[in-house]
């Protein structure tokens, strides 16, 4: 009764549980992302109309004249780009070590930690489609029933508004200079903690997953704050600020004023090749930029299993 | 007075001795320590002052609302705008339930379609997110690295481009106009796969191991070792998830009135303009204080004490 093995190796059967765990959300992934992106490399090559008598969309091969326009001919599209980009450099590395210090300072034990955690995460909340058209409105009241301020205004002060701010100080008295200093300096330091409550959230997960023991036996050996925090928080959270990395350039990305102009080809001039020229172009340099960060953050990144 | 002053530096700043591994390379320093690196109570002070000028500050949007929700008509179009309520009523909810009694719909529709959206889209996002992360990072598979890039590589094209092919396969599936226009895509946000998979990459594989040894299937070694170690994830998952759908308003994908979610008919009447402007600020309370009561709830699970690596190496 020695002899043959029946059936697949442990490794094959491994794989093949593997695949079957991957497998639904790989469809989802193919289906609902990877294959509208070809179909938006396709877009880029063609000129895309929508013609009713067809019942659909009718393309004409352009080669690459939409990129050539989108690059060369466009008035403002390449300065934008280069905006983003620029815009990038400067907040992700502020985005990242404000909220990984904010999530520090959070996994605190305090009174109504949970509360203040919350307070930190109401941005995200707050850019809700219904909350903003809400928002619109008693801002337009706040001003004494002035016209609507626009829409996409408010997306950017969803969180806070400068104008609250200066009724408030101005109604302390405070004189106009001294008023638009700090609304100025209070909005630069609005934008980063409004972009950064996912990234809180996520380094606060971060932490917690951290096994207690670790730091037990720091405390045991006789470690201090300073070491505790470089030789074992820093190391096991790092992997996450990679994940952050990501999240925030992606942000950033799909808020910036390339991605509006791409968007207002597309809804309003239904210019849908040169849009999708423009996201692929946009899309192609934030890549880019994702791999250079990834690379300098990766050398930095410590995994438990070597 | 060059060689004394050398000698009150060393004496300062003595010269550090490394410690060498037996291929004679640096792996450390050994130094006096001339002072306690440790964060002094002051600092602590310091810093909880910082972290609570910075909350008031966040906290302000949420206290206006919970103010503006509560103050009479009179007072919302009061100027300048006062930050505290004087004469609070509840009237703008009362308000907000005719004008829900009135939709063409019964309300309580929008509120069940919101719900099975949110429910179903987040669990089974959780599902399929945190399978296929255990697969990728704990699982010998051929080809990961690849399908690894294809998630990140999807996390990279905004939305809108992909707007169009985006329609026309969700149509050509027979979904338009149904719950699995919203939740089918909702399950495979690449974004979720991602952050699973560097929680469970920090799981020492001696753990795995350990348990394959022991005869425990794949599915087990999911549900009962990695899933327990990475429970600060997969909660963050959810709020994030959530937060996502509840907002939602069916866009184009959802034509029919009967199947709008809430968030859509809360718009609507928010957007009734000044005469609706007491039912918006209620409308506000109401679309910020479940997500809010929703991550407060899914905050206090999280208890690091819980997590242990199970490993005595």
């Amino acid at each position: 009764m020695t002899g043959e093995r029946k059936g697949l190796t442990m490794r094959k059967k491994q794989a093949i549980a593997g695949y079957l765990f991957i497998l639904p959300f790989l469809i989802g992934l193919v289906g609902f992302f990877l294959l509208n992106m070809v179909q938006a490399v396709i877009y880029s090559f063609n000129d895309v109309r929508i013609v009713p008598e067809v019942g659909g969309l009718v393309m004409d091969g352009v080669g690459l004249e939409n990129f050539q326009f989108v690059l060369f001919q466009h008035g403002t599209f390449n300065r934008e780009l280069i905006e983003s980009l620029i815009d990038m450099v400067w907040y992700v590395p502020l985005i990242i070590f404000f909220s990984l210090f904010m999530a520090m300072i959070l996994n605190r034990h305090f009174i109504g930690r949970s509360f203040v955690r919350m307070i930190f995460f109401v941005p995200v909340i707050m850019a809700t489609p219904a909350i903003l058209t809400a928002l619109e409105l008693s801002m337009s009241m706040m001003m004494g029933g002035r016209t609507n301020v626009p829409p996409d205004v408010m997306a950017e002060m969803a969180g806070f508004s400068p104008e609250a701010i200066t009724f408030i100080l101005g109604d302390f008295g405070l004189p106009d200079d001294l008023v638009g200093f700090i609304v100025d300096s209070i909005f630069r330091l609005n934008e980063i903690l409004r972009m950064s409550g996912v990234q809180i959230l996520i380094f606060l997960a971060a932490l917690q997953a951290i096994p207690a023991e670790m730091y037990e036996v720091a405390q045991i050996e006789g470690a201090t704050g300073y070491e505790t925090f470089w030789k074992i928080t820093f190391p096991m959270v790092s992997p996450l600020i990679l994940t952050n990395v990501v999240y925030t350039i992606v942000d950033l990305y799909s808020h910036s004023p390339v991605v509006e102009t791409a968007t207002s080809f597309f809804f309003e001039m239904q210019q849908f090749g040169i849009s999708s020229a423009m996201s692929i172009v946009s899309g192609l340099v934030a890549c880019m930029f994702l791999l250079l960060v990834g690379w300098i953050v990766s050398k930095y990144v410590f995994y438990v299993n070597g | 007075m060059v060689a004394a002053l050398k000698t009150s530096f060393r004496k300062k700043f003595p010269k550090p001795q490394y410690i060498y591994d037996e291929h004679g390379k640096k792996i450390g320093k050994l130094a006096k320590r001339t002072k306690r690196l440790n964060r002094s109570t002051g600092g602590t002070v310091v810093l909880f002052i910082f972290m609570g000028l910075l909350a008031v500050f966040m906290g302000f949007p949420l206290f206006l609302t919970v103010s503006n929700a509560l103050k009479p008509l009179d007072e919302l179009f009061l100027f300048p705008p006062q930050i505290v309520v004087r004469n609070p009523t509840l009237s703008n909810f009362s308000d907000l339930f005719v004008s829900m009694q009135a939709t063409w719909v019964p309300f309580s529709r929008y509120a069940v379609n919101t719900l099975i959206i949110t429910l179903g889209g987040t669990l089974g996002h959780l599902m399929f997110a945190s399978s296929a992360a255990y697969a990728l990072a704990k699982v010998e598979l051929p080809g990961r690295k690849m399908m690894f890039s294809m998630v990140v590589l999807s996390l990279m094209f905004a939305a809108v481009v992909t707007s169009i092919p985006n329609f026309i396969i969700i149509s050509s599936l027979g979904l338009i106009d149904t719950y699995w226009a919203i939740i089918l895509p909702a399950f495979s946000a690449p974004l979720g796969l991602y952050l699973m998979k560097q929680f469970m990459e920090q799981i020492p594989d001696s753990l795995v191991e350990s348990a394959r040894i022991d005869g425990a299937s794949e599915y087990r070694i999911y549900w009962s070792i990695v899933m327990p170690n990475v429970k600060p994830a997969w909660l963050t998952l959810i709020i994030l998830q959530f937060q996502g759908l509840w907002a939602t308003t069916g866009g184009i994908f959802i034509r029919s009135e009967e199947l709008k979610p809430l968030s859509f008919a809360m718009g609507q009447i928010a957007g009734g303009g000044i005469a609706r402007a007491g039912e918006s600020a209620a409308v506000m309370f109401l679309m910020m204080i479940i997500p809010v009561t929703f991550f407060i709830i899914a905050q206090s699970q999280m208890i690091e004490t819980l997590t242990t690596s199970g490993m005595k190496d």
